[in-house]
């Protein structure tokens, strides 16, 4: 049976299941009998998280959602120091966070297994840049793998544990946003999992301390550990060399007699892109596939260079396998040309893909290129040129709609203070109809940005921040705030999940993890004990009563926080329908509308378009009935379709709400009847 | 040009174009068809543009459809459909539901005068039959309404695709994957609507 339900990742069968990579990650955990499992949600790798929150009680999993990335990981390796086989994942910027702990664990290893994954977001399709997270691994002399395919991922998650568990160290897997969510047919092993008890520390007690002359100790260790990783993996299958004889794809080195001059040098996604290249140009060249990227196998490579006279290396961003190749060539390869970013054939920007790199080959061996993909691609984009774009926006019933509309009714001129935006939804503020943000860089910046402005700046300053993201890494920001007393407006934006990534848990909310019940730690309260005397709590739904007391706040000096509070509209209906109740749409009274579109203009709501006689109408299966809208009309023409059966004209009906409005209209037609 | 059937499924955040792409994926895993998917959606949730590349077959191996590649594009909203039409092979195919969902900023192009209606099916239809690409506009709403779950609007256009001459998946293994897709109360609904779809297109090939 192949379903991608959670059983297939549970069953204890071997099986070919079509599943997502992070559901394939996923699953060689669990047939690596992991028991630990930390991480913070962040795309390409929440579905794993996700994955993980799902499964994690049938497979007695322990499973934090951590406050942050540096938490998860140091809760994962926590684990693995006293012996729990333990997995953490995060985006590619989570690993920014994470990795002041990261360096110095490599020093002091661990005793169980570890593996970290962490994802990289070439094109940056949900990410603030485009770092290359290979480097991590280099520069920590950690072990670091990079899949091509979700099966390879699998595969690989598998080998990293082994291979942890073998030197005592962490393991580095890194996959890219077209690894994580590329789903195909993944070919599992059985499972056998052993049953969760705690360990007892004093029977693996080690120190796991690093300063000075431990450290200096740690660091021998490490390189020598990584020399012999280097020597233990010099057969793994994850590196090999392969032929592209002008048809097919080839094991190994072509005859001794076929001299292959061409050669390209590939890892992750990018190799499967060289392959259909190849298939497509007809073009003969022997293939250096990397799946192990540090510690580099140099006699595998120098063997390669062997009797090529052009090499072409294909990898996304930095030119990393590149500057390895290009100094081992140094000396021992004169005539061979080596070419990739350096000569520009191959960008360090974005994402590759077929005909990109179709290109480049063409470009150096002069292969005719059968089909011009970029050309078709021209003359086609002639036909869409002019179709509207359709850029994400609040969703709608998004309280962040709301406040912002508040926010700069209350300040009149938006442009008289810097904005200083964060991480999350609420991002999308510098998109329009706000297009309003001085600065939004990473997760909890908004307020140390604001010390900063304040210093400098003559105009006020308002930060904004969610409230996962304020557990996440605004703290430190206000602290530095409140004691070096700057002035600021803290907006906080309770949405009560994390939503952004698919409304998981944080330390905001009552739950934890996998619905385990968690302390829920009150924002006012955290402000409270950080010094913070200037609190004004907002429902975010009341846009024309909050821009009094915005008004107030901004007008008042040192750190004042706004809470405003409104829950994310995905988490709030999807719980809201669940419990039975139906959502009360708005709709527009045509006889008292006079167009002037307040409604439109500054808010673009998905569920408001314009119908006949130019006059805006409200899509019921879109609406929420959050009656946002209804308060921006002068002409009071948007009320709640509520009133047309005879109940009230009130915005966000609870579940309870709508009971009680079910049952007024039965009353109702009883009476009539 | 490389054997195999690629297919880019596309629509708006929140009308269920991922699960779409799951359900031929699955067909074709049980039916020892080699399949990959790459799905893509931006920061939104909802309301954003969302696409699948779904590759199928053993040469297929990047999971990115090179531009002039694409055997067909199976859309949820036809806007979308003209979005990818640049992925399509010459004389490629469009199946797209008719519905068009106008996203907020073009009504604020309404509103502000500069532009003076919406693009609807009809556009999009120029546009595309102009290039010479086969398309197939399919009431899927109406189909999925029908059947009391206008929700399984994109299992209709999953029927219709299935109706294709020389479509890669067999039918039933299609159904047998709906059936492990789709939670047990809608599933009547849903293998209503599949069926309508693949009469629907059956029934405009007959025309042709």
């Amino acid at each position: 049976m192949i379903t991608m339900s959670p059983y297939d990742i549970m069953a204890p069968s071997a099986q070919r299941a079509y599943m997502m990579a992070n559901e394939a990650i996923v699953r060689a955990c669990l047939e690596s009998d992991v028991k630990v499992f930390a991480s913070y949600p962040g795309s390409p790798t929440t579905e794993i998280l996700d994955t993980f929150e799902r499964i994690c009680n049938d497979m007695d999993v322990r499973m934090d959602i951590s406050a942050n990335e540096k938490v998860a990981l140091e809760t994962a390796v926590g684990a693995a120091m006293v012996g729990c086989r333990s997995f953490c994942s995060m985006k590619s910027v989570g690993m920014n966070v994470a990795s002041d702990a990261l360096y110095v664990m490599a020093y002091t290893g661990v005793r169980s297994g570890c593996v970290v994954l962490l994802a990289d977001d070439p094109h940056a399709h949900s990410s603030q840049s485009e770092q290359d997270g290979r480097w991590y691994g280099y520069t920590s002399y950690l072990p670091m793998l990079d899949p091509s395919d979700p099966q390879e991922a699998y595969d690989m998650v598998k080998f990293a544990f082994a291979l942890s568990e073998r030197f005592e160290t962490i393991v580095l897997v890194r996959t890219t946003t077209r690894i994580n969510h590329q789903s195909a047919i993944i070919e599992t092993s059985e499972m056998k999992r052993t049953p969760f008890s705690k360990v007892v520390w004093k029977d693996n007690r080690r120190n796991y301390s690093a300063v000075g002359e431990l450290a200096r100790k740690g660091k021998l260790r490490l390189l020598e550990t990584l020399e012999r990783i280097r020597e233990h993996t010099r057969m793994t299958p994850f590196n090999r060399v392969e032929h592209f004889d002008g048809e097919d794809l080839r094991k190994g080195d072509p005859s001794a007699e076929d001299r292959y001059s061409f050669g390209i040098a590939t890892s992750g996604v990018s190799y499967h892109h060289v392959v259909e290249a190849l298939m497509r140009l007809g073009v003969k060249a022997r293939i250096l596939k990397l799946g192990m990227i540090n510690p580099v196998p140099r006699d595998l490579i120098s063997g390669f260079l062997e009797g090529l006279d052009d090499l072409l290396v294909v990898e996304e961003l930095s030119p990393y396998l590149e500057t390895f190749i290009s100094s081992m060539a140094q000396g021992g390869y004169p005539n061979l040309k080596i070419h990739g970013k350096g000569t520009g054939h191959i960008s360090e920007y974005s994402e590759l893909d077929i005909p990109i790199v179709q290109s480049a080959i063409s470009a150096l061996t002069g292969a005719v290129i059968p089909f011009d993909h970029l050309d078709h691609m021209e003359r086609m984009k002639e036909l869409s040129r002019n179709i509207p774009p359709r850029p994400p926006v609040f969703c709608a019933g998004c309280p962040h709609r709301g406040t912002f509309t508040a926010l700069r009714m209350a300040l009149g001129d938006k442009g008289k203070v810097f904005l200083s935006n964060d991480i999350g939804c609420y991002t999308m503020l510098v998109l329009p109809p706000f297009s309003w943000s001085d600065s939004q860089l990473c997760m909890g910046s908004s307020l140390g940005i604001a010390a900063g402005v304040d210093l400098a700046a003559g105009e006020d300053v308002v930060s904004v921040i969610g409230d996962s993201t304020f557990f996440h890494a605004g703290l430190p920001g206000l602290v530095n705030a409140v004691h070096n007393g700057h002035d600021l407006t803290l907006l906080i934006l309770d949405n009560s999940v994390t939503a952004m990534t698919g409304q998981q848990s944080h330390p905001g909310t009552e739950d934890a993890a996998g619905g385990r019940k968690g302390v829920k730690l009150s924002i006012e309260g955290v402000l409270k004990g950080l010094g913070v005397t200037d609190i004004t709590v907002l429902n975010a739904f009341e846009i024309r009563k909050n821009i009094k007391p915005m008004k107030e706040a901004l007008s008042r000096q040192g750190v004042r926080a706004i809470i405003s509070r409104g829950e994310c509209a995905l988490y709030h209906f999807r719980r809201y329908r669940r419990s039975g109740a139906r959502t009360v749409p708005f709709f527009i009274d045509t006889e008292k509308c006079k167009r002037p579109y307040n409604c439109i203009k500054d808010f673009m709501c998905p569920a408001i378009s314009i119908g006949n006689d130019m006059i805006p109408v409200i899509s019921p299966e879109i609406c929420v009935g959050c009656g946002e809208c209804a308060q921006l009309c002068g002409f009071g023409s948007i009320r709640s379709t509520a009133v047309l059966k005879g109940g009230e004209d009130r915005a966000y009906y609870t579940p309870e709400d709508y009971q009680d409005l079910q049952r007024s209209l039965r009353e109702k037609r009883e009476v009539v009847q | 040009m490389i054997d195999g059937f690629n297919i880019i499924h596309c629509g708006v955040g929140g009308q269920g174009v991922v699960l779409m792409a799951n359900i031929l994926g699955r067909a074709c895993a049980a039916s020892g068809l080699r399949v990959i998917s790459g799905e893509l959606h931006g920061l939104s949730q909802r309301s954003g543009s969302v696409h699948v590349h779904q590759r199928i077959g053993d040469r297929a191996r990047s999971p990115l459809i090179p531009y002039g590649e694409c055997d067909a594009v199976l859309a949820l909203e036809p806007v979308e459909a003209l979005r990818y039409g640049h992925f399509l092979k010459r004389g490629g195919t469009v199946i797209t539901s008719m519905r068009a969902i106008h996203p907020p900023s073009e009504t604020l192009m309404l509103v502000k005068g500069e532009d003076e209606r919406y693009m609807e099916y009809e556009d999009v239809s120029a546009a595309l039959l102009s290039a010479g690409m086969a398309l197939y506009g399919i009431d899927a709403l109406g189909i999925a309404t029908e059947t009391g779950e206008p929700q399984a609007e994109n299992v209709a256009m999953v029927g219709a695709i299935c109706a294709l001459p020389g479509f890669p998946v067999a039918k039933d293994a299609v159904i047998s994957a709906i059936r492990d897709s789709v939670p047990s109360k809608a599933m009547e609904a849903n293998l209503v609507s599949f069926e309508k779809g693949y009469e629907r297109l059956s029934k405009d090939l007959r025309k042709l």
